[in-house]
């Protein structure tokens, strides 16, 4: 049997970096940022959203799109605190959101009433940093809970978010994690990262949070 | 699976009908991709175990850089009629 080769060389994700370009055009356009929250699982990104939506809900229309592997929790816990719309996204097993489905969620969404968008993606430190869902900027969630080492374990994914935003900061006496070296680690893989110190339980640094979130709602620069 | 899955679908793009003539896919992933080689083996060999595809045999090249392609389609070649 005689073999031929084709030569192919096309980019596995091409055709979902179309689909983000068309997303993040339609976001443009409605002047809406859009932060696509991604992290392990059980960082606090829900926690994070639902204290977000109970401080901001009613003075930012805030938009939210959740994506779970097999489940509607997420999106049922968040819908508690807001009026606004709720899109969630079953992935039925796969380990983050793409660009499809954000555009279908946008569908639902009244984008030209919405200040800011938030999409909290699968809890999944590899795939999500390859998938561009077409949003303002990835915001990386990181528990203290987890080994300081993640951005030089995970660097993808430390080096495609804009922030870090620290989480569970009230279990930082009881657990061994070095704050300082997680930062420097973060900072040696992405110089330009910013950083923000919350906890949702404790209520700390939520106030700078919430200005951040201000700050950047119906902005056509993120800051 | 999600890459794999893509990498089948453009596959399945390319060949049209032919997907049963497919013999191998050849995979580039960048060294920073993001993505495990052996476990995009792995997710390969099941998805073409089934059909359309009939068993080809997924290979994966490693390059630096954080790239992600589908190089090449390897096709079984039984010669055309107006050859």
């Amino acid at each position: 049997m005689a073999v031929r080769t084709i030569d192919v060389r096309e980019r596995v994700l091409a055709r979902n970096d179309e689909i983000a370009v068309r997303v993040r055009a339609r976001l443009a356009a409605a002047g809406v940022p859009a932060f696509n929250l991604v992290s392990s699982p059980g960082s606090g990104k829900t926690l994070l959203l639902e204290r977000t939506l109970a401080e901001l809900g009613a003075e930012l229309r805030i938009a939210v799109v959740t994506g779970d592997v097999q489940t509607q929790n997420d999106a049922d816990r968040l819908a508690r605190h807001t009026d606004r719309l709720v899109q969630a996204v079953v992935t039925n097993g796969a380990c983050h959101l793409d660009a499809r489905q954000v555009e279908a969620a946008l569908d639902a969404i009244d984008l030209p009433r919405t200040d800011l968008l938030f999409i909290e993606n699968v809890g999944n430190l590899v795939c999500p940093a390859a998938w561009d869902l077409g949003e303002s900027a990835k915001i990386a969630l990181f528990s203290v809970t987890e080994g300081e080492d993640k951005p030089s374990k995970y660097p993808k994914m430390f080096r495609a978010a804009r922030w870090v935003v620290f989480t569970k900061l009230d279990l930082l006496p009881h657990v061994p994690f070095n704050l300082a070296r997680a930062v420097a680690l973060a900072r040696a893989v992405n110089p330009s990262l910013g950083f923000l110190m919350t906890s949702s339980i404790a209520h700390h640094g939520l106030g700078e949070w919430f200005s951040f979130c201000r700050a950047n709602a119906r902005r056509g620069v993120w800051v | 699976m999600s890459v794999a899955l893509e990498v089948c679908r453009l596959a399945e793009e390319r060949l049209g009908p032919a997907t049963d003539t497919l013999v191998a896919i050849g995979v580039t992933v960048g060294d920073d991709a993001g993505v495990e080689p052996g476990n995009l083996q792995f997710c390969l060999e099941a998805l073409l175990a089934e059909p359309p595809f009939r068993g080809a045999t997924p290979r994966i090249l490693r390059e630096p850089g954080d790239g992600l392609h589908l190089s090449y389609l390897e096709i079984a070649d039984h010669g055309r009629q107006d050859d």
